[in-house]
């Protein structure tokens, strides 16, 4: 047991360093590319489409694409990267919306008094944006950080046709566990990761929120939830503050210091900086192409979406489709009441929404073992266990996009309909509904998005040599049987189709409701 | 439609009465803001009663107990002689911001306030919003939604929600202080007309207010209250012809005396 323990420790490490690079990745990568789109406009009409549709792409289903680059790059640190890569990819593209909108938001006089002190880009960078990104970067970490382990345990293994990838982490140690039989250590293993989690939060994400706050431009800053951990994590951001003021270690000034000297160096240099830029970028892109033959590719996908058909696509969205709207709404009757509940007994708040964040963060992929186990054991089908599966990987959306909007309810609003004695279902309909309406728009799209990542894993179950499928077609259970038959084609073709039956989704759906939504609410 | 209720007793006889009462918010980490500790204090039928104090000392919190919406920890809370357990349709306030649901028009805004008006067609509480809205001086805007009004006619609104259900007490909480200065005349005239109505809603006012040339010209009393825990610094009555100057040295007289209670 002892020498167990030890492995899950190990385990966590190596994931949380595997997360922690995606991460910084993450951030600096935001920050370029939301800076750039939030004060260039022609950047910004090239920028955010592209976000917006890579947002929409089912993660799981471009990693074997990626693997199959990273690997001809280097055998051994590929497969790594590539999962690093993957991580980013779950990681990077709310950050980035987050940068871009708090850089758009930045107040116009705010903006003119910095323009009337002549700075040049690079002070502006440092002294305006990346302070005014720094609240939205602080509070996007953490949904950041559970989706990346949602993924990460998904690309720990990778199996594609006959090779197969295995990197030590907490997700094939879990695996490993539950599969030998060891459920014991299965749960274990689930305990170790909520309390690395909960760790992390209080010690690094809770802390850096706190900090961020101060460099709020609005006058009120919304109120964050209040929960037990508030006196040690405030005591604890009050030391990170001490320790950047004392700059002990290196600190944000430092790090702009290095930034500073950095820019006054390339724009001493500036032809030639360039040229090293152009040079370096051009290299890489040869090499990444040289290792996989474009054209042939070009012709294996278009044989793929030749051989995938126009009717067969669509029958399977349909019934993927289904599968997670029904799981959404399963998630929508328990969320709305008990959002209302804790929200008109502000006592269970302090209860439900910490258990909720620490439930919150346990990645339903990490608990796919278990649900498999439990529907067999019921001798349920595996249509109901993909609609739990994706239920558990998207209703803490719902929740936290819906209890956020209740939280920001005007109190007068609420007082109002206690002097009229609006109750119950009338309150629902006259305050509730029309407050939380854009958020619920919000957080469905969110949960959709999600719920369609998730597909691509419980359509289709893989835990090593056990592979179970839904009887019905599914467009996720296609994906994961051309990864395992290794047919690069038809993976493609469903990721196109997938992608794109999402994209349009969001445009003509979900955006249009969410517009006429906030309309409404001038 | 409810009479209005009348003094039966000439004017001792009291609509409301707090009765010793204490509040305390509870805070993070389980401190207890003392808002009040043991303050008494009444409104008399047909009286408008005025309340100032340095911000921050409770009146707002003063007045949420008054309607119904906060319970007081200790000390009791008389409507018209019997317990206030709830908020009831009787006693009305205004907040300080209007509180207006933006997705709905101004007539369904103010048609809120008639929901359990069970009796009503919606045709006849069309009709009394109407009435209302008139009062105010928004005719024609029933349709407008509450985006599309300044902050004067918002307020507007809020008054005629707060009239339509015709209280016996109007509570309002700083009415006129978001709004410029010419559009507060013209409310505040509106408001002390429809006080001094006989045969319209409300019978009774109380208003908070941090101008306390505003309170001199409406109150008939004028309560000031000290900092937190707060407690009565002091009464003024105040005993001039409607409508008031604000120019005459009997009106500054009184605003003297409310300066100097709040010190
Ligand atoms: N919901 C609340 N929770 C905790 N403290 C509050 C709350 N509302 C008001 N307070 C505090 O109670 C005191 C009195 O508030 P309030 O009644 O709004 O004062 P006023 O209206 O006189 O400015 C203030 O110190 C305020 O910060
Ligand atoms: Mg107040």
């Amino acid at each position: 047991m002892a020498q167990e323990f030890l492995e899950i420790l190990l385990a966590l490490g190596f994931s949380w360093a595997r997360m922690t690079i995606a991460l910084l990745l993450s951030i600096l990568f935001s920050l370029c590319v939301g800076i750039l789109a939030g004060v260039n406009r022609v950047a910004e009409k090239i920028i955010i489409p592209i976000l917006d549709v890579l947002q929409s792409i089912p993660i799981l289903s471009f990693f074997p694409l990626a693997l199959y680059i990273f690997i001809g790059i280097h055998p051994i640190i590929g497969p790594e990267a590539a999962a690093i890569f993957l991580i980013f990819t779950s990681q990077a593209w709310n950050i980035a919306f987050g940068v871009y909108e708090a850089v758009k938001l930045i107040p116009t006089n705010i903006l003119e008094s910095v323009r009337s002190l002549g700075l040049g880009a690079l002070r502006r960078i440092r002294n305006l944006y990346i302070p005014a990104a720094f609240p939205r970067i602080a509070a996007n970490i953490p949904p950041s950080w559970a989706n990346g382990l949602y993924f990460l345990v998904a690309c720990e293994i990778i199996t594609i046709g006959e090779a197969e990838w295995r990197l030590f982490g907490i997700g094939t140690v879990s695996t490993g566990f539950m599969l030998a039989g060891k459920i014991p250590q299965f749960f274990i293993s689930l305990a170790a990761v909520m309390i690395a989690v909960v760790l992390s939060n209080i010690f690094l994400f809770i802390p850096l929120m706190r900090l961020s706050e101060r460099y709020k431009f609005e006058e009120y800053a919304a109120e964050a939830p209040r929960v037990w951990i508030e006196r040690v994590t405030k005591s604890i951001s009050g030391v990170i503050g001490k320790l950047l003021a004392d700059r002990k270690i290196p600190s944000y000034a430092s790090a702009s210091q290095i930034i500073s000297r950095f820019s006054s160096m390339v724009r001493k240099n500036k032809i030639l900086a360039s040229a090293f830029v152009v040079m370096a970028v051009a290299a890489l892109s040869i090499y990444a192409i040289s290792s996989i033959n474009v054209l042939y590719y070009l012709e294996v996908v278009a044989s793929g979406l030749g051989r995938f058909g126009l009717v067969d696509p669509l029958v399977m969205i349909g019934f993927s489709l289904s599968r997670v709207a029904s799981a959404v709404l399963i998630g929508l009757t328990w969320v709305i009441p008990v959002s209302i509940l804790i929200y008109e007994r502000r006592r269970l708040e302090k209860i439900l929404v910490p258990l909720f964040q620490v439930l919150a963060s346990l990645p339903a992929t990490l608990l796919m073992p278990l649900i498999v186990a439990l529907v067999l054991e019921a001798k349920l089908s595996l249509e109901t266990g993909a609609v739990i599966m994706v239920l558990l990987g998207t209703q803490w959306y719902l929740f936290f996009f819906i209890s956020g909007a209740m939280r920001g309810i005007p109190r007068e609003e609420e007082e109002l309909c206690r002097l009229l004695k609006i109750r119950g279902l009338k309150k629902f309909r006259h305050l509730y509904f029309p407050r939380i309406f854009p958020s619920l728009i919000m957080g469905c799209l969110v949960a959709v998005g999600g719920g369609w990542n998730t597909l691509v894993i419980a359509e289709r179950v893989v835990l090593d040599d056990f592979i179970w499928e839904v009887e019905n077609p599914g467009i996720g259970k296609a994906l994961s049987g051309a990864v395992m038959r290794g047919d690069v084609g038809i993976l493609t073709a469903a990721t196109i189709w997938m992608a794109g039956f999402i994209v349009i989704l969001n445009r003509f759906l979900w955006r249009r409701l969410y517009q006429k939504a906030t309309r409404l609410l001038v | 439609m409810e009479a209005v209720a009348e003094p039966t007793e000439g004017m001792r006889e009291n609509i409301l009465e707090l009765r010793d009462i204490s509040f305390s918010y509870s805070m993070r980490g389980g401190e207890k803001l003392r808002v009040f500790d043991n303050l008494s204090l009444s409104v008399s039928y047909a009286e408008f009663l005025g309340i100032a104090g340095p911000s921050g000392c409770g009146k707002s919190t003063l007045l949420r107990i008054m309607a119904g919406l906060l319970k007081p920890d200790n000390g009791g809370v008389l409507f018209r002689g019997k317990p206030l357990k709830e908020p009831t349709p009787r006693i009305s306030m205004m907040f300080q911001s209007p509180a207006l649901f933006p997705w709905y028009t101004v007539l369904e805004n103010v048609m809120l306030a008639l929901i359990h008006e069970k009796e009503l067609t919606r045709r006849e509480k069309e009709e009394r919003v109407r009435v209302f809205l008139d009062i105010v001086g928004l005719m024609g805007f029933e349709a407008a939604y509450p985006a599309e009004l300044s902050g004067g006619m918002r307020q507007r609104v809020a008054l005629a929600r707060a009239l339509v259900a015709q209280p016996d007490l109007l509570l309002m909480d700083e009415p006129f202080s978001n709004l410029d200065p010419l559009t507060a005349i013209s409310l505040r005239r509106e408001i002390e007309t429809l006080w001094m109505n006989q045969s319209l809603p409300p019978s009774s006012v109380v208003m908070v207010s941090h101008d306390i040339e505003e309170l001199v010209e409406l109150s008939d009393t004028i309560i000031v209250l000290t900092k937190r825990p707060a407690k009565i610094a002091g009464i003024v009555k105040i005993d001039m012809e409607r409508p008031r100057s604000r120019r005459s040295r009997e009106f500054y007289e009184y605003v003297d005396k409310v300066y100097t209670l709040l010190g």
